[in-house]
Parts: structure tokens; sequence; C-alpha cells
């Protein structure tokens, strides 16, 4: 904070659904050109109650229903940018925005490029990552790797109704094209947020909870419990810095690695599948900067090489909770 | 009897072209936008190999001149239009600067794209043209454009020119759906040259009769002779008031061919995928010698005014190869600047003035922590 800036902010605990919505109505009121699409954004239920009420106040121009027709929302989206607009398009789950990929891999992400810096495309797309209640295999995958994949995309992965909040600001205002990741599953936790617009920046990492021993990246929905796991730990002794880099591209690799130096071990709760996912890529950059200035071998705690269970028998074996990231840390610690 | 490429191969010569009622400057203009493109497709043509200076995928649109020449003269600079990978003439069309066409081809700095489009995904934002080589994903994303334009009430419309290849995928109906639902002011214009590279419409689809079909969807269609460029230049005008008015969405099926290999230089023939006739058919047929005859015919274009458009027309060329060969490649390998924008000035002003700012750092990197 800027010394002498800092005052007391007037914030109250709000859920992370509607940190989501006081974005979008605030940006809406800031800036008459954003508008929001997707099914049923129009109605009172309002995905899950982070759009409701919106197109009661800005109207049925601003909020619109859109045909079950993914590919062309996103080219909507990117066509009415083209106009000046600043599109909103919201995915229900995120299963069924793999209909655009075309729209998102082979025009929006390079639009910028192929346009030699000269075509913006403020386009921000909001996707909901289904967990647990049976959601299965169509209903939870979480695909954050692949779009931070692709150069030319911003991604975002907030963890909290604060950078919720702060970020799809960001996003909405901004000049380039956001992938903006919700976990359905944080729908319900609530936060301590301003009331006033404000901005968290893509690429700042935050400490969540500063730590000596080990340094715990954790992605998402993976940053409850990894912080549940670090209290944990703390009781046995054990001091757990926990990163959450809130975005994934750009990536803070700086805070990642300055922690992992600090501490001298690695672990990534990340909420993707292990193989080529954004934990890999975590691993590798501190490998890449520390190598073997590292006390002992870096670690991932991902969801297994699978499709997703739905059996509620198998759903808690799939994803990790608090005690697995404990039991990871353990061993981390040990070796 | 609908048009469709049996029917009109069957028809021989074209007989239908008309001028009456023209005046004599749209007509020469016609005519010379035609000539403009054709020479200078030709030429790249002809320079592509040995010289091997043009290290890009080109589609060559040799034979279609007459829809892109029609639609120069009547879409206005505030108009969108978004092309297929065969973009050169579309790209004419909006009036978007030649030597800059010339230079992007080269993969010269100072191309459209700074030579990071090529042909096929060229653009030139400041004449609102777009272009891409997959297929109806700019079909797509014109109709957002149109979207836009009807949002914020403009009188302006985006066209949206493709092949028929592109309504074989699935985004150009899903396009046509949302068009035809929110009657947007959005002109989709099909240059129906039979084939999708080698494969003919009909081993594609069960029937050539895509006018019928989107008709349902609340989108209006016309099918024209595409050769006919007087013709062309009549019925886009016609759809294109009527887009301005309100009335949307419309789509135009211009029945015509391209000469050349599907893309590059190289003879495609092989493939045995067209006959000789065929070919011989379209040539015969060619939209300059249809418009010309009629131009001279009617005493409105004599051999000392065709001498003086080739001459032009030359030079104009000529001058678009030199800016190209002199121009500097580009030198910046600055990956991270060339695909992102770091840049937030909208949310610099919109955020950084919030009536509450000095209540707290709202550039806080910090998130509280809450109960989880």
């Amino acid at each position: 904070m800027a010394p002498g800036k800092s005052t007391t902010p007037v914030t109250r605990q709000l859920g992370y659904a509607n940190a989501i919505l006081e974005a979008t109505d605030q940006a809406m009121s800031l800036c008459d050109k954003v508008v929001v699409l997707g099914q049923l954004v129009d109605t009172q239920s309002g995905i899950f109650g982070t759009t409701t009420g919106l197109v009661k106040k800005y109207g049925k121009k601003r909020v619109q229903d859109f045909p079950v027709a993914e590919n062309l929302m996103t080219a909507t989206a990117m066509g009415a940018a083209l106009t000046g607009l600043r599109p909103l398009i919201c995915h229900q789950r995120l299963d069924f925005m793999i209909y655009s990929l075309d729209a998102i891999a082979n025009w929006l992400a390079l639009w910028r490029f192929k346009s030699n810096g000269k075509s913006a495309m403020p386009v921000t797309i909001r996707t909901i990552v289904g967990k647990g209640w049976g959601q299965g295999p169509q209903h939870s995958k979480s695909l954050h790797a692949w779009f931070a994949h692709l150069p030319g995309l911003r991604v975002a992965i907030p963890a909290t109704a604060y950078d919720a909040k702060g970020l799809l600001l960001e996003s909405l205002l901004g000049e380039s094209p956001t992938i903006f990741v919700e976990g359905r599953g944080l729908y319900s936790m609530t936060d301590d947020v301003p009331e006033a617009p404000y901005r968290v920046r893509f690429g700042e990492a935050v400490i969540r909870r500063p730590g000596t021993d080990l340094t715990l990246v954790a992605i998402g929905h993976f940053v409850p419990p990894a912080l549940q796991a670090a209290a944990t730990l703390e009781k046995e002794g054990v001091s757990v810095e926990v990163v959450d880099p809130r975005t994934l591209n750009p990536l803070d690799r700086r805070t990642i690695c300055d922690s992992a130096f600090k501490t001298g071990r690695l672990l990534v709760a990340d909420p993707g599948w292990l193989s080529f996912g954004a934990a890999a890529e975590i691993v590798a950059t501190v490998a890449e900067n520390l190598g073997n200035r590292l006390k002992s071998k870096p670690a991932r705690i991902t969801l297994p090489d699978s499709h997703t269970p739905m059996s509620m028998a198998l759903e808690p074996r799939y994803y990790p909770d608090a005690e697995r990231i404990a039991a990871a840390i353990r061993q981390t610690l040990a070796g | 009897m609908p048009l469709s490429h049996r029917t009109i191969q069957k028809l021989g010569r074209y007989r239908d072209l008309s001028i009456e009622g023209f005046e004599r400057d749209t007509v020469f203009a016609l005519y010379r936008q035609m000539l403009r493109l054709r020479r200078t497709e030709e030429a790249l043509h002809a320079e592509y190999h040995p010289a091997d200076e043009m290290r890009c995928p080109i589609h060559f649109c040799i034979g279609q001149e007459a829809i892109p020449a029609a639609l120069s003269l009547h879409l206005e600079p505030e108009d969108y239009l978004f092309s297929h990978h065969r973009s050169h003439g579309y790209y004419f069309a909006k009036g978007a600067p030649l030597r800059e066409l010339f230079a992007e081809i080269y993969g010269r700095a100072t191309g459209a794209n700074g030579g990071k489009a090529g042909s096929q995904d060229i653009s030139h934002s400041a004449s609102r043209f777009y272009s891409g080589a997959i297929l109806a994903g700019a079909v797509s994303i014109a109709v957002g454009a149109a979207f836009g334009l009807k949002h914020q009430k403009s009188r302006q419309v985006a066209v949206s020119g493709f092949g028929e290849g592109a309504t074989d995928e699935g985004a150009f109906w899903e396009a046509i759906n949302y068009a035809g639902k929110a009657r947007l002011p959005i002109l989709f214009v099909i240059e129906n040259n039979r084939y999708a590279t080698f494969s003919d419409q009909l081993k594609r689809q069960k029937r050539d009769n895509i006018c019928q079909r989107v008709k349902p969807f609340g989108v209006r269609s016309t099918q024209i002779f595409g050769n006919d460029a007087p013709l062309a230049w009549r019925t886009l005008r016609a759809e294109m008031d009527r887009l301005r008015d309100g009335d949307g969405p419309a789509l135009v099926e211009a029945y015509t061919y391209r000469w050349n290999s599907h893309v590059g230089p190289e003879d495609d023939g092989a493939n045995n995928y067209r006959s000789a006739a065929e070919i011989q058919f379209w040539k015969d047929n060619c939209p300059l010698v249809l418009l010309g005859e009629a131009l001279e015919a009617a005493g409105m274009l004599d051999a000392a005014a065709r001498e003086q458009l080739e001459r032009e027309t030359a030079d104009e060329i000529s001058e678009n190869f030199r800016f190209a060969k002199e121009s500097p490649f580009p030198d910046d390998t600055n990956w991270h600047a060339m695909n992102h924008e770091d840049a937030t000035p909208l949310a610099d002003q919109l955020l950084g003035s919030a009536s509450s700012a000095g209540a707290f750092d709202q550039n806080q990197a910090e998130a509280r922590l809450g109960p989880y």
C-alpha cells in the first residue's frame, strides 16, 4: 500500500457469487459499453445468482439471453467488441464452452497478434467448473491449463470473493481477451470485500499465508483446503507459505520463485489433471530458476489423470482434500 | 428455375448482362475495379515463382472479380467486411491500401499486419476489413459486428464474404439462426465456386440449395449469376439499402468460378476434380469480358480508354511491388508485446477515479483471507 494513502476501506462480508454480480453491476454502471450475453443471464436465478437483477437495472439490450450456440456466442462477443462494446459472456459449465474452441483458439487468442497490435479484443468469458454432487465427467472439467497454454489470452482463476470482484472489474474494463475460471464449489464462500470498485491486477500472485518451511502454490478451489492444510501443519510445528497465483496467464513467476527460494521446498496444488498441467509449468519454472538449491524434490498434488466419477463413493477419492494436501506436505518435507 | 452449377453450364454463353439504366460512371468504375483486381492477381500469380519471395499460401481469386468490384462501390468506410482465406478481392473491396497487401504477402514490416498474417489472415483494422482461414469462423464474427451495430443503432452494415464450403460447417448455421432471430444488419455473400478445395458441393451436401435452406431461419436470399457485374451491383445495392433501413439479414449467393488452383500458382489439375470443358465454360463467361463487350457496344469503352486503364493499373502494380520489395523485414521479437496488450487505459480512467478511491488502496495486492 502506498504510504499515507491507506485508510480503512468500507468492506463487508460478501459471497463469491455476489462479488461477481457486484463487479458486473459496477462495470456496467461505470461503462455503458459493457454488455452481458449468455444462456439464461436474464432470468431470476441468473447463473447461480451472478447476473440476477441486471436485466431489470440495465435492460434487455445490455443483458441478453443467447441461443445454445457457444461458438457463435464467443464470435458474437468478438464482433461486438470490434464495434466498441465490451462483452461479458457466461458459460454455466466449462464443458459447454468447448464448443467455442474454434472462436477462442483460432480467432480470439490471436486477434491482436495477427492484426499487428492494431485491433484489441476486450472480451471476457466467464466459465464455471462444477465440483461434487455427481457432476460427473461432463460438468466438472477444469481446463484452465488449456487456455493458459494459448498465447494472447489472459486467464484468471480467483479463489476468493475479493479476487473475483477485482479481477472481473480488471477484465471487463481492460483491453485483452480473458478467460475467467470460477469454481462452483467456491460460490458460497464469503470474504471481506470492499463496496467500492477496485482492481486486482493480472500477473500478481498473493501470499495468502506467510511461512518459512515449504511453499505451497495453490490454485483456484484448491486454495481453501491448502490453507486448512497449512493450519494443520502449523500445529505440528511446520510453517507453510501458501501462494495463490490468482492468474495463470500472465503467471507471477517471480513471487513463486522468491517464495520457493526462501523456503527451499515446493508443493503445487492444482485442481486440474496431473499431466501437462499448470502444476507442471510451475514446478518447471521453479526447477529452471532454482535447480538444486531446493532442499527436497518438488511435488504436485492434482486430480488423477482420469475423468471425474459421478459416484459419491469415488468423488472424495478423486478430489484431494485438506488432509491429503497435509499428507503431501509431510511427504515433501521428508524427502 | 433455381440456379446451380449444373444448370448454369447448360446455358452456354451468358447473354443476359445488361447495363441499361446504369450511369456510365458506375459501370465504368465496375469495369475498372475488376480490371485492377484481375491484373493485380495475375501479376502476383506470375511473380510467385520462380522468385519465391512471397512465402505464404495465397488463394488467388482470378475469375471471381465481379462480387468484390460491386461491393467496392457500395461499402462505406464505416461498414465492416469479413472475408475467408481467398481474401484479396475483399481486401480490395473495402478499399484497404493495396501496397500494404503486397508488403504483407512479402512478409515486410510495412505490410497491413507487419508480416504476421500473410494473405489468408490479412486484416486492415482502419478500413474495418478482417479475414481468416478457418471458414465459418469469420462469418460468425461478422454476426457479432452486426450485433454491435444494431445495439448502437448504427446505419452501417456488416458484410460477410465466403464460399459455399463454409456452409458445411455447423458454425455457419449457428450464425444464420441467430442473424435471422435477432434481425441483424448483416449481408452474407456466398461466392459459390462449386469446390471446397477439390470437393464438389454435391459430394458434401445433399442439395445445392443454400438459398432455400436459409429462408426458414428468417434470412431472405437471392441467387445470381455471379459473373454478371452489373447484376451483382444491383442486387447488392438493393440488399444493402434494405439492411441500412433495418430490414435484415440477407444472403446473396453468387455463382462464380476460380480459374486457378485452390491455392498457389501450381496446377492442381492432377486431382481430376473438374473438367477442361467446365473451366472453358467459365473462361468464356469471364466477368471482365462480359462487361467489356457491353461497354464497347454502348460506346462507353474504346481502345484508347482501355489502354489508359491498363497503363494506370500496370503502374499501380509495379509501384506496389517496388514498395513491398524495398520495405524492410520485421525485426521485432518481443513476443509478449505482439500477443498481449498490457496497457489498461479505460480501467486506469474509471477505476482510478472512482468516487471512493481514497477509501482504500485500489491496487492492493493482498487479498483478505476469508473464512473457509
